[in-house]
């Protein structure tokens, strides 16, 4: 049964997410929030596994996702899920192809998912932030080194891995 | 050119993936365009470009674009289930591994430090998405609904997408209307 749940809420990601990188992240928190699957502390350490890991974040997410819930078997499920609607969606397009981007509709849909994708992903990034910070345990080094990040973040474009290994270290010594 | 040639190609660009994103394009341009006639450069822009209009995450939706183009059907299925590959094995094991330590002290130190460098990726994200995505005030408006709907009402972002694509699809509606007159 777990195994169909899988599927069915992965499948719905392929289905529902547009755009990269995190497109993904409001889906796998809506799942945290209503399965209990993982926790919110696992959903961010599997976020950064599947930072520095090869390979596009979303599928990572689901593979990890998949291997936390229910074994490797979970994570095949839960990979093949979310690639499957992709599949289809591109051997349907694949016919329209260049006339697909210029259609006044799609173009409408996609100005009005882009700024909703943000918001998603803003609703997500509040609620990680006040489990960081507000829920019981306040730790003023991790807020130092939150906002050091943010600050570095807005002045330049680092890798994911210079983060999680300041992160590491400023951990490691706290 | 087979099937064999296609995995072999993808396998080795979901290996060096790293980063996502527009990390695919350089990758696909040196793996495929330069190795494959069918193929040139300009395609797999208009194949990035396209990705990023469908359902699903944009390098698999390009991978399976290319691999379409190359070899149907067979060449789509191959190309993804290729770029994962190597993805999929490094997560797994990396995954079995994570667990057997977790519980040690250093480790979860560590890991509680690594959380705060991913919240920042998560807004560097978000940052990065505000300033293409909200360029007047119906984007700002579209932004504050999908963010009440999440965060607020706990509704599921499928839910909030599908709100998003009728009302799209609602302005479009009058927008080709407008073009007509």
């Amino acid at each position: 049964m777990i195994y169909l749940h899988l599927f069915l809420q992965f499948f719905h990601i392929g289905v529902f997410s547009f755009g990269g990188g995190y497109a993904t992240l409001p889906f796998l928190y809506d799942i945290s929030e209503k399965f209990g699957w993982y926790t919110l502390d696992e959903l961010n350490n599997m976020l950064a596994v599947a930072s520095i890991t090869p390979g596009p974040v979303g599928i990572n997410m689901a593979t990890f996702a998949g291997f936390k819930t229910a074994g490797i078997l979970g994570s095949l499920l839960a990979t093949s899920a979310i690639i499957i609607p992709s599949l289809i969606f591109v051997i349907i397009i694949s016919k329209f192809l260049n006339k697909f981007c210029e259609n006044v509709y799609v173009k409408s849909v996609i100005s009005v998912l882009k700024p909703l994708g943000c918001g998603l992903l803003t609703a997500v990034g509040v609620h990680l932030l006040i489990n960081e910070f507000l829920s019981g345990n306040f730790n003023i080094i991790h807020f130092i080194l939150f906002g050091l990040m943010i600050f570095i973040s807005l002045k330049k474009k680092l890798p994911p891995a210079f983060y999680l290994a300041l992160g590491a270290v400023f951990g490691l010594i706290s | 050119m087979d099937m064999y040639c296609i995995f072999k190609r993808f396998f080795k660009i979901g290996a060096l993936l790293l980063g996502g994103g527009y990390v695919i394009l350089p990758l696909l341009k040196a793996e495929i365009a330069d190795k494959f006639d069918e193929i040139a450069e300009d395609d797999i822009c208009e194949y990035y470009a396209i990705s990023q209009c469908m359902p699903g995450i944009i390098a698999i939706n390009t991978a399976g674009l290319v691999g379409h183009k190359l070899m149907g059907t067979k060449g789509a299925i191959c190309a993804v289930t290729a770029l994962i590959l190597p993805a999929f094995t490094a997560i797994i094991l990396l995954a079995s591994f994570l667990t057997n330590i977790a519980n040690l002290t250093i480790v979860q130190k560590a890991f509680a430090g690594i959380g705060i460098g991913v919240l920042a990726l998560v807004f560097q994200a978000i940052n990065e998405m505000r300033e293409k995505s909200i360029v007047d005030k119906y984007s700002l408006i579209v932004f504050l609904c999908a963010f009440i709907c999440l965060f607020g009402l706990k509704i599921s972002p499928a839910f909030v997408i599908i709100a998003g694509i009728i009302f799209g699809i609602i302005t479009g509606f009058y927008k080709a209307k407008a073009g007509k007159k």
